[in-house]
């Protein structure tokens, strides 16, 4: 039947779009992971399979360094740009808010300013102020960028908050400190964890902030592997990859599960 | 005009069977309803008839034209979809237009033709609303607009009174009445709602489990039902189980037992001949029972049953009884045509005469059991025994 | 709407714990995002030293950086971002539309192939398809083994490398605001278009891709802005030939000799073209909305 041909057609379009594009997606991604096994400095074809770039990743210092940095400024970041979210969601609430302009505008204007521009600004900010750049410079930089991923995140949350419960409390005369901890927070909670995982995973990828401010001393994992990369020694980088997509995943289904967990528990 | 004639339609979805070997021919210019429970297959029926379903076997005509092979757009039917699917990003004049702009309808036409229509339902000031800005009953109506502008053979309504509040249904339910009457065509309704199908269809098809149990002008269902399906499903009815024991020329007698050890005899007129010995099934409809206090006098022609009052539930303008016979429990309608303020009100527990005639018992000529599932035989009406309960009585 | 009365004591009060809840990230936002900008502007009318800037007013940056000798740069940079958007646009649409069709229970698995590449670092991305491009890398050799082309291709360092790699990194910010819009769909909108006489590309074009547009917008701001400042991409599979914006600034900041007086105008200059492009948007978001209220 004619007819069935047509949308049948289009659905198969969508579907080829689709498989094509998850090819594109992944195609290079698996051959990184099967090459890190090969046992050849360069990219040439298949010379055997070994494992001994792995063990190379760990007695190479400068990676374990990087990746330490990275793990610091992550975690340090992370926390210090999720209170700010917290706080400043909690103050958002308020929609008679006199700052509520201002606030929003310095939250919402650097995602859509590109990065770059926020590298630039700071590594200027710090010449300007003679601050040797450093760990602390990239520590600032990290929660600049993830504060207003952080407070959209939790604002987001609060938003489907549902004030009858606390107006509940209340009625059975719970003080404001007691409704907040009891009641609100854990409530807020599924939003604060996200918004601790977003800028977890913001702050170990992000390269070209970090680049600008991390002057000569502090590598963290995407500047030593771009180096490494722009060098050509490529031997370890590989592995390394092929471990970093592994923690990717990792976080994926944590997040999953987190979320999951979260969920059924309330 | 012409005919719509389904021919052995059949669909089924992932071996489930949605529609099953349906036939039926619908005149030209009816009102036409498709009623059932849900998953009964009426939906899937109208679909194929829009054409968003392609069954799986038969065949769709209208008048000669053979429609099964047709694509939607193509097909002179139009939906009345459950939730109007109004297009959000359009002014309602927009909407309405929407058929005449895909069949590039001269402006000015399209403008004309627009404005009248949107007369005719009344929304003729608010052609430049959005949909998000209308209430539901105006939604329905710009949705009738938007079909009829482009003159169907068909108008397909799938359950489109779902999502009103009662009030505003009845007042629909007349205008779309009053459409129809106006413009002419066939309309094919499908409702769960049986008092909406019953009040506007010219005939009713009772469907279950993809099949049509039964179709027929409204009355013909209600009052003749052709199995225990059609009799619960449409309104209230009392079934009664009970083996033929006398068979004359005007009626049969019946005897039923109360499911306490005796038994009662009724009679009835019959419109089949049933064998002698076989068990067989009555609906009787409450508000046919008469009820009181005081024994009514003999009469060749009226069954007459002895119970006691188990619940009463006042309705203004009738009562309804439940009265215990035995074990079995019998729904009596009780209209309040005269009321005398002396008299003393029915009171629980009372023994009560029950009577009403012959010709009021309908013999439920039973359809294979196969359309019919366990469960609904043993829970059709108040009082039906189911065959299985009965034989673990008597072993 | 106006009241008589400002504030009430309690509103008061409860203004004044939003001030002090947000008054922590106020500041720190405003010492670390608004103030160094301020200084950006300063450095951009200075002029340049080997590794520093001198304070001498000089308006020799934007004189060099709105001369001749950028205008390439920011046309390249500026037929990245469309090229790229485009793409994205044509590549994801199809695939947001699969997934926002597929049963829901697929849908989840399907998202989270999605955003799998899109959590992966992006240095390890763009590396991995230095690897699969490269000249004597996975994709030639498999071309040459197929036989389907003779000498290995040169795709490396090229413009089209860049676009390439650039959709590959973008496409998951597109699909998702698409997905998000398409999602919400109401398909039986399509039939009702369909039953009123339009065939299924006329819904198509008629319901769905109007009905969509939000996400493609989105989706395009989200591709277009960043793929403007676009510098590793551009840096690692790029021809060096041939500089984009991210990269001149780049090289100005952190190379020897620097030039942070250019670098700075050129930001801004870059700042000031995002700005517009914003308030654009938003002036033709406002009006369309406008429309509606008739």
């Amino acid at each position: 039947m004619k007819r069935i041909n047509i949308s049948q057609f289009y659905k198969g379009f969508n579907l080829t779009a689709f498989s094509l594009v998850m090819v594109f997606l992944y195609i290079p991604i698996l051959i990184l992971i099967i090459f890190s096994f090969n046992d050849a400095k360069i990219i040439t074809g298949w010379r055997g399979f070994t494992t001994k770039y792995y063990l190379q990743l760990v007695e190479n210092d400068a990676i374990k360094e990087a990746f330490r940095n990275t793990m610091l400024i992550a975690g340090l970041s992370t926390l210090i740009s999720t209170i700010f979210g917290i706080l400043t969601a909690l103050g958002m609430e308020n929609k008679r808010f006199s700052g509520r302009r201002i606030v929003s505008a310095l939250i919402y204007i650097p995602l859509v300013i590109p990065d770059i521009l926020m590298g630039v600004s700071l590594a200027l900010l710090f010449n300007f102020t003679r601050v040797n750049t450093g760990m602390l410079t990239v520590l600032i930089a990290h929660i600049t960028f993830c504060i207003s991923y952080t407070v959209i995140v939790i604002q987001s949350r609060l938003e489907g908050f549902d004030y009858s419960l606390v107006e509940a409390a209340m009625d059975l005369g719970a003080k404001p400190a007691t409704i907040f901890w009891k009641i609100k927070f854990p409530l807020m909670l599924p939003g604060i964890i996200a918004a601790a995982l977003l800028a977890f995973t913001l702050s170990i990828d992000d390269f070209i902030i970090t680049f600008f401010t991390s002057g000569r001393g502090f590598d963290t994992l995407p500047i030593y592997v771009e180096g490494t990369i722009r060098r050509g020694t490529i031997t370890t980088i590989n592995s390394l990859s092929t471990l970093m997509i592994g923690f990717t995943l990792f976080l994926v289904v944590i997040t999953k599960r987190v979320r999951k967990v979260l969920i059924s528990s309330l | 005009m012409e005919e719509i004639k389904l021919q052995n339609l059949s669909k089924q979805f992932d071996g489930f069977t949605a529609v099953d070997d349906v036939s039926l021919n619908i005149k030209s210019g009816e009102l036409f309803s498709f009623l059932g429970p849900s998953g009964c297959g009426k939906t899937t029926l109208l679909r194929m008839i829009a054409g968003f379903e392609i069954p799986n076997n038969g065949r769709i005509l209208i008048g000669n034209t053979d429609i099964t092979d047709i694509p939607p757009y193509k097909r002179q039917v139009n939906t009345i979809f459950q939730n109007y699917s109004l297009f959000p990003h359009m002014t309602l004049f927009e909407n309405v237009a929407f058929g005449l702009k895909i069949r590039k309808t001269p402006k000015p036409e399209m403008n004309d033709r627009v404005k009248d229509m949107l007369k005719l339902v009344k929304m003729d000031d608010q052609a430049n609303k959005y949909p998000d800005q209308i209430s539901g009953g105006q939604k329905q109506r710009i949705a009738i607009a938007r079909a009829l502008i482009n003159n169907p053979k068909v108008l397909l309504l799938d359950e489109p009174l779902a999502a009103l509040d009662l009030k505003l249904r009845q007042h629909m339910l007349i205008e779309l009445m009053n459409i129809h009457d106006a413009v002419g065509i066939t309309f094919i309704y499908v409702t769960h709602d049986q008092s909406e199908a019953m009040s506007i269809s010219d005939r009713v098809a009772v469907m279950n489990h993809g099949r049509i149990i039964q179709a027929g002008p409204p009355d013909d269902i209600y009052e003749r039902p052709n199995s225990i399906f059609s009799a619960y499903f449409i309104g209230e009815t009392n079934l009664i189980t009970g083996e033929v024991c006398d068979i004359e020329s005007e009626y049969v007698q019946l005897r039923c037992p109360d499911g306490q050890g005796s038994s009662f005899e009724i009679d009835s007129t019959f419109h089949f001949n049933p064998t002698l010995g076989k068990e067989i099934t009555v609906s009787l409809r409450p508000e046919k029972i008469a009820i009181s206090r005081s024994k009514p006098r003999y009469q060749d022609d009226i069954n007459m049953l002895r119970g006691v009052i188990e619940d009463i539930l006042y309705l203004g303008s009738h009562t309804q009884y439940i009265v215990r016979v035995g074990a079995l429990k019998f729904r009596v309608f009780s209209q309040h045509k005269r009321v005398y303020f002396d008299d003393k009100a029915l009171d629980w527990e009372e023994p009560v005469w029950l009577f009403w005639h012959d010709t009021d018992t309908w013999l439920i000529d039973q359809i294979p059991e196969e359309v019919l599932s366990a469960k609904e035989i043993s829970e059709g009406g108040v009082n039906h025994l189911s065959r299985s309960a009965k034989r673990q009585s008597i072993t | 709407m106006n009241q008589g009365l400002r504030f009430t004591r309690d509103q008061n009060r409860k203004n004044l714990a939003s001030w002090l809840l947000t008054t922590p990230a106020l500041l720190w936002l405003l010492i670390f995002f608004l103030i160094p900008y301020l200084i950006v502007i300063i450095y951009s009318f200075l002029t340049p030293d080997i590794y520093d800037v001198n304070f001498e007013f000089s308006l020799d940056a934007y004189r060099q950086a709105l001369g001749a000798d950028y205008l390439k740069t920011f046309f390249l940079s500026f037929r990245l971002a469309v090229l790229t958007t485009l793409l994205c646009v044509l590549l994801g649409f199809p695939v947001a539309y699969y997934i926002a069709r597929a049963k829901d229970k697929l849908k989840n698995t399907l998202l989270v192939f999605i955003i799998i590449p899109f959590w992966t670092n992006l240095i390890i991305r763009i590396f991995s398809w230095r690897i699969f491009l490269a000249y004597n890398g996975v994709l030639n050799d498999i071309l040459i083994k197929a036989g389907v082309i003779g000498a290995p291709l040169e795709i490396m360092r090229t413009d089209l490398a860049v676009i390439l790699v650039m959709v590959y990194v973008y496409l998951p910010y597109m699909i998702l605001p698409l997905y998000s819009v398409l999602e919400k769909l109401d398909f039986t909108l399509l039939q009702a278009a369909m039953d009123l006489g339009a065939n299924e590309l006329k819904a198509f074009f008629r319901i769905t891709l109007p009905l969509a547009a939000e996400g493609i917008f989105a989706g395009s701001l989200l591709v277009f802005i960043p793929a403007l400042g676009a510098y590793l991409i551009p840096q690692l599979v790029g021809n060096q030939k041939s500089l984009y914006l991210g990269q001149v600034i780049t090289y100005k900041i952190k190379n020897i000799p620097r030039n942070w007086p250019m670098a700075s105008a050129l930001s801004l200059i870059l700042l000031f073209g995002v700005a517009v492009l914003l308030l654009l948007l938003f002036a033709l978001y406002k009006r369309s909305k406008a429309r509606r209220r008739v």
